[in-house]
């Protein structure tokens, strides 16, 4: 009977959604992942999101359902920010073995650590911007700025098929390496546009690109960390390149700052 | 690090497989002619010929692919050699780091 027990209490969990910047103890109903209660465990002015369930991570081949536990998960992250202000988003899926009480002890190790973070995030989200360009448009600025492209061009028109074939692969060679200088002095140039506007900003480099924008060329995508004074400026400013000709902006947000969170157990 | 192949149709998997490696020397071939032309240790006569030679190597792949229906074969597994290739140098090199700026 006792080794069952223990069988049990060390089966038991809870799944971590956020940490809030808030003491208040509060049952925010049965809107978690798999319809779980979910409810706060606080210590003094911070809380830990949780639904109690067993320690092991939810796994399952049905699309459907996967979709539906993040959607859930990111429901309670959006729901806690508009009741307490910006949290501290956990990933899917992050459980911690234990009770209540273990919650409310890893909260008072790292009480300071949070609360930090808190601070460092209170009144600001996250936003995603990418920067794309066209092309066509692209090679046309690169060709009538590169002297040596120019004649390389003329020369290959003048020329005969053999000369004319290298000469054009000796063309499209130096145009990759040309494109890419440009490319980078453009993302240098359009991340010096958004600088003032933000408050952290990190280069994203596993950003997907929608259907929308294929056939363009990304220059650079970003993750920004924004206090909630400056998102306007931020957006009048992309406003600003994204009517430039050639040039397109996708900005999208806000969401609870995933990419600005450091949250190391010590 | 694996390259597909597709295996509902080996014959025109191996083709595509043969034809994109061919592919890959076709450009290092290239690259190495037009260096050899910037530098200046080929004549015009030694131009030609090999701009003659490489458009035609270039011309006969392309009539390959279109003629046996290739070009997604091809283009797939171009991908994942180039797939190979960058965790070859990711492992080599270790992972990119991710900058970060602050204001």
């Amino acid at each position: 009977m006792n080794e069952s027990l223990g069988n049990l209490a060390i089966q038991e969990g809870r799944y971590l959604y956020a940490i809030i910047n808030s003491g208040a103890e509060f049952c925010f109903g049965d809107i978690g992942v798999n319809d779980n209660k979910v409810y706060t465990i606080s210590h003094e002015d911070i809380a830990a999101v949780v639904h109690s369930c067993k320690a092991e991570a939810y796994k399952t081949n049905d699309n459907d359902r996967a979709k539906e536990w993040i959607l859930a998960h990111n429901y309670v992250i959006d729901y806690s920010s508009k009741q307490f202000g910006t949290v501290l988003p956990f990933a899917f899926d992050c459980i911690i073995r234990g009770s209540d009480e273990t919650i409310k002890n890893w909260l008072i190790r790292n009480y300071e650590k949070l609360a930090k973070e808190l601070e460092k995030v209170e009144n600001k989200a996250e936003y995603s911007v990418q920067f794309f360009c066209d092309p066509e448009k692209l090679r046309e600025m690169v060709t009538n700025s590169d002297l040596e492209l120019k004649e390389l061009k003329e020369k290959m028109d003048q020329s005969s098929k053999g000369a004319a074939y290298l000469i054009k692969r000796q063309f499209e060679l130096k145009m990759k390496d040309a494109v890419s200088v440009e490319l980078s002095m453009l993302a240098n140039d359009l991340c010096s546009k958004i600088r003032e506007h933000v408050d952290i900003l990190k280069v994203d480099k596993n950003t997907s690109i929608l259907d929308k924008y294929k056939g363009m060329k990304q220059i650079a995508a970003f993750s920004c960390l924004v206090h909630n004074d400056k998102i306007e400026n931020l957006g009048e400013a992309l406003d600003v390149i994204n009517k430039l000709d050639g040039f397109a902006v996708r900005f999208t947000g806000p969401w609870a700052p995933f990419s600005f969170v450091e949250m190391k157990d010590e | 690090m694996s390259v597909n192949i597709d295996e509902g149709n080996i014959k025109q998997g191996l083709l595509g497989l043969v034809v994109a490696l061919v592919e890959v020397i076709q450009e290092v071939l290239e690259r190495q002619a037009v260096r050899r032309m910037e530098g200046g240790r080929l004549n015009d006569q030694e131009i030609e010929r090999l701009g003659l030679a490489l458009a035609d190597l270039k011309a006969a792949l392309d009539n390959i692919k279109k003629d046996n229906d290739l070009d997604a074969t091809v283009e797939s597994v171009r991908r994942d050699l180039d797939k190979v290739t960058n965790d070859m140098i990711c492992n080599l090199l270790g992972p990119a780091s991710v900058g970060i700026e602050r204001t």
